[in-house]
C-alpha cells in the first residue's frame, strides 16, 4: 500500500533535483519505512572502463564474494541480498545513476565509489537522498582537506594521501642517508596530493632533504622513457612514485631497462594495487612498496583472508588487490549495522537507524579489524614493505611487512593536514 | 591519399598491441625460446592488420565522397567500437609481456644504458620507413598511389581500379599501425584506451609534418618525440604544452605543415 506515496515522493524528489528550499524541506522528513520482506536490494557503483577498471573489478568481486557468502549464511535478517550494479564514470552521469539506484531501484544502501572526482559530487547527493552510501575508495576531500566534516548519510574512504604519509614515515627507516628525492605521480589531484604529503612528512624526519625533481605525466601515458632519463639526470638518491595502475608496471619495466634502481632507491606508495604484474624479471628487491589496506600474502592473515585469497585465485587466476577489502568492509559493516540496529526485535530498521549503528562500528574485514570513525571515515591498517624475490610467485612480494594504522597516519577529524604533520613529535 | 582523416589509426595500434601480447603469451606458454619472441609478435601485428580491409570495404568506402564531418564521425565510431571490442576480448586490466623486454639485454652507449630491444625497434622503424619510401617511389604500385593522391579523377580515368587501390592502401596502412602497436608492447603494457592517447599525438605529428606527406610524418614524429623528451628534462611542466604551442605556431605560420603540399 505504500507504493503510491513512495512514487509520488520520488517524483517530487526528481523534480527537486535542482533543489528549491521547499523541496529540501520535504526531504528532511523521516525516511519512508523500508519494505521489510523479500530480497534486500543493495546498489553497487563500480568503474568498468578506463585505467581504473581493474580497481572497479576488484571492488565488485569483493562485494560479490561477500554477497554470496552472506546469502549462503541466510542473508541479512533473513533477507537475501540482491546487488544492483551501476557504472561509475564521470561525476554527472554517476550522480544520475546514483539517483536511479535509490529512486527507481529502491536500494537500501549504495556501496562503491572509487574516484574522488566522482565521490566529491556524490557526497551532497547522498545527503540529499537520505540513503546510506558507503564509499570504497573515494573521499569527499578537495585536495587534502575535507569538504563534508559532518555527514549524516555519506560514509567515506580513508583520506587519499594516507599511503604517501605511511611511505614518508617508513622511508627514513629503510633508506638511511637520503639527501635528494625525485618524485613522479599522475597529473591529477591524487598524484599531487601524495607528493606534497610525502614531502611534508619526509621533511619532518630529514629536515635537510632536497626535492630535486617532480614529474606529473598525465594518467594513461604508456611511455616513460624520457621521464626516466630526467630522473636519472637528477641524480636523486631516491625516487618516490605514486602510480597505482598499469603505469606502475610500465615505469618499473622501463626503469629496469636502464638500470635505474641500481643507483637509486625507490618508493612505490601504491603500486601494490597491481602487485601481480610486478614481475621479478624487472622489479628489483629493496624497493618500498605499498599495498594500501590489504596484503594478500600476509603470513599473519586471518582465516577469512586466507579463504578469500584461495577462492579469488581459483575463480579469477589472480591474487586479490586492496580494493576487495575496502568493498568487503563496506558491505559487511552495512550488514552488521543493520543487525545491530534491529537488535532483538529482528525487524528491518529504518535507514537512519542503520547509519547511527554504523558510526564507530568496528568489524572483522578481510585485512583484520576495520572501523568507521565517528565522522564517517574508514579506519584501518596500511601495509607496506620492502620488495623481495624470495617467494613462490613470479612477481615480487614484501618482507619485512610494516603495518601502520590510520590512527597514526591519517589526520584526525577536524584538523588541517599540513598543520597536523607540522605538529608531529618526531 | 584517400583524403580521409582517420581517427581509428589509434585503435589499430591498440589492436596490434593486444594481439602482440596474446601471441607472445601463447608462444611462451607453448615453450618457445624467449629470444625469438619477436617473431610471433611481428606476425600477430601484421595478421590483425587484415581488419583494415574489413573496415575499408565494410565502412569507409561509403563515406569517401561525403563531407569530412561524416568521415570524422565514422572513424570516431570505429574508435569507440574497437575500444569496447578490445575490452570484451581482453578484459579491462592492462596486459603486458612480463620481462621479455629485457630478453635481448642492455648495451651502454655514451655512458647511458639502453635496452637492446629499443634499438631493434628503432632499426625496424627505419627499415619500414625505407621500405615505404621504396614502395612509393620505385614501384608501379607506388606510382599509382602517388598519382591517385595527386588527382584521383585523372587516375581513375586512366583505368586504375580505385576500389582495389583504396583497399590495398588502407590495409597496408592499418598493418603499419597494428605492427607499430605490437612492436611497442614489450616495452610497455596494453591498455584499452591507448588508442585514444595515440590519436592526440598523431594529430600533432601530422599537423607539424604536413597532411598527406610521408616525409612530413617522419620528421613530425621525430620532432614531437625529441621535443617532448627535451621538455621533460629541462622544464617538465612544458611537456604537453610545448607540442601544442608548436602545433599552433605551425597552423598560424605554415598551415600546410613542414612538408605538406600547397593548396591547389
Amino acid at each position: 500500500m505504500t507504493s503510491i506515496p513512495r512514487s509520488r515522493r520520488q517524483f517530487l524528489k526528481l523534480l527537486g533535483a535542482g533543489a528549491g528550499a521547499a523541496a529540501a524541506a520535504r526531504l528532511d522528513g523521516p525516511p519512508v519505512s523500508a519494505q521489510a520482506t523479500g530480497p534486500v536490494k543493495i546498489g553497487v557503483l563500480t568503474i568498468r572502463a578506463g585505467v581504473a577498471a581493474p580497481v572497479g573489478a576488484a571492488g565488485l568481486r569483493g562485494t560479490e564474494w561477500w554477497a554470496e557468502r552472506t546469502n549462503k549464511a541466510g542473508g541479512i535478517l533473513g533477507r537475501q541480498i540482491q546487488l544492483v550494479v551501476e557504472e561509475e564514470s564521470n561525476p554527472k552521469d554517476t550522480v544520475e545513476r546514483y539517483r536511479k539506484l535509490i529512486l527507481q531501484d529502491q536500494v537500501e544502501a549504495v556501496l562503491g565509489g572509487i574516484s574522488t572526482g566522482v565521490t566529491l559530487a556524490l557526497g551532497p547527493v547522498a545527503e540529499d537522498l537520505g540513503t546510506p552510501w558507503l564509499s570504497w575508495d573515494g573521499t569527499t576531500q578537495k585536495g587534502v582537506e575535507e569538504t563534508m566534516p559532518n555527514p549524516k548519510w555519506a560514509f567515506k574512504s580513508v583520506d587519499n594521501e594516507v599511503e604517501a604519509i605511511v611511505a614518508g614515515i617508513l622511508t627514513p627507516k629503510y633508506f638511511k642517508g637520503i639527501k635528494t628525492v625525485a618524485g613522479i605521480g599522475n597529473d591529477y589531484s591524487y598524484g599531487h596530493d601524495c607528493w606534497e604529503s610525502y614531502q611534508a612528512v619526509l621533511k619532518r624526519y630529514i629536515p635537510d632533504v632536497k626535492f630535486v625533481l617532480e614529474l606529473f605525466p598525465k594518467l594513461g601515458v604508456t611511455d616513460f622513457t624520457s621521464h626516466i632519463a630526467a630522473i636519472q639526470q637528477s641524480k636523486a638518491d631516491l625516487l618516490m612514485c605514486s602510480f597505482w595502475s598499469g603505469d606502475a608496471t610500465i615505469i618499473m619495466k622501463q626503469a629496469a631497462a636502464v638500470g635505474l634502481f641500481k643507483t637509486m632507491k625507490g618508493v612505490f606508495t601504491t603500486a601494490g594495487g597491481v602487485h601481480d604484474s610486478l614481475k621479478k624479471e624487472f622489479t628489483p628487491e629493496g624497493l618500498l612498496l605499498g599495498y594500501n589496506t590489504m596484503y594478500f600474502d600476509d603470513p599473519k592473515a586471518s582465516p577469512l583472508l586466507k579463504q578469500f585469497v584461495r577462492e579469488y585465485k581459483a575463480k579469477y587466476n589472480e591474487y586479490p588487490p586492496y580494493e576487495c577489502d575496502h568493498a568487503f568492509f563496506n558491505a559487511e559493516s552495512y550488514k552488521v549495522a543493520v543487525e545491530k540496529a534491529a537488535g532483538s526485535s529482528k525487524k528491518w530498521p529504518e535507514k537512519a537507524q542503520v547509519v547511527k549503528a554504523l558510526e564507530g562500528l568496528e568489524i572483522e574485514s578481510l585485512s583484520g579489524k576495520r572501523s568507521w570513525r565517528e565522522d564517517h571515515v574508514q579506519m584501518c591498517n596500511f601495509y607496506q614493505g620492502i620488495t623481495t624475490h624470495k617467494n613462490a610467485y613470479d612477481f615480487v612480494t614484501i618482507n619485512p611487512i610494516e603495518t601502520i594504522s590510520t590512527k597514526q597516519a591519517m589526520k584526525p577529524a577536524g584538523t588541517k593536514l599540513f598543520d597536523w604533520i607540522a605538529g608531529w613529535k618526531v | 591519399m584517400q583524403r580521409i582523416f582517420n581517427l581509428a589509426c589509434g585503435s589499430f595500434y591498440a589492436l596490434g598491441a593486444y594481439a602482440g601480447v596474446s601471441a607472445v603469451g601463447w608462444y611462451v606458454g607453448a615453450g618457445g625460446p624467449p629470444a625469438l619472441f619477436i617473431v610471433p609478435l611481428v606476425l600477430a601485428g601484421l595478421a590483425v592488420g587484415a581488419v583494415g580491409f574489413v573496415v575499408e570495404r565494410g565502412l569507409l568506402r561509403f563515406v569517401y565522397d561525403r563531407d569530412e564531418t561524416f568521415q570524422l564521425l565514422m572513424t570516431f565510431a570505429i574508435v569507440l567500437v574497437m575500444e569496447d571490442a578490445i575490452r570484451m576480448t581482453w578484459g579491462t586490466a592492462p596486459r603486458s609481456t612480463a620481462g621479455l623486454y629485457l630478453a635481448y639485454g642492455q648495451i651502454r652507449v655514451l655512458g647511458a644504458t639502453a635496452p637492446v630491444y629499443n634499438l631493434i625497434v628503432i632499426l625496424a622503424s627505419l627499415a619500414i620507413a625505407l621500405a615505404i619510401g621504396w614502395l612509393l617511389t620505385r614501384t608501379a604500385f607506388g606510382r599509382i598511389i602517388r598519382a591517385t593522391a595527386d588527382n584521383r579523377d585523372m587516375a581513375e580515368a586512366l583505368g586504375i581500379d580505385m576500389r582495389r587501390v583504396y583497399a590495398k592502401v588502407f590495409t597496408l596502412g592499418t598493418m603499419l599501425g597494428t605492427l607499430g602497436g605490437a612492436l611497442v608492447i614489450p616495452a610497455t603494457a596494453a591498455m584499452s584506451e591507448m588508442g585514444i592517447e595515440l590519436i592526440v599525438e598523431a594529430f600533432a605529428v601530422v599537423v607539424i609534418g604536413g597532411l598527406g606527406s610521408m616525409r612530413g610524418a617522419f620528421v613530425g614524429a621525430l620532432a614531437v618525440g625529441i621535443l617532448r623528451a627535451i621538455a621533460i628534462s629541462v622544464y617538465p611542466e612544458l611537456e604537453m604544452l610545448l607540442i601544442y604551442l608548436i602545433v599552433i605556431a605551425v597552423l598560424v605560420v605554415r598551415p600546410r605543415g613542414l612538408f605538406g603540399a600547397a593548396e591547389a
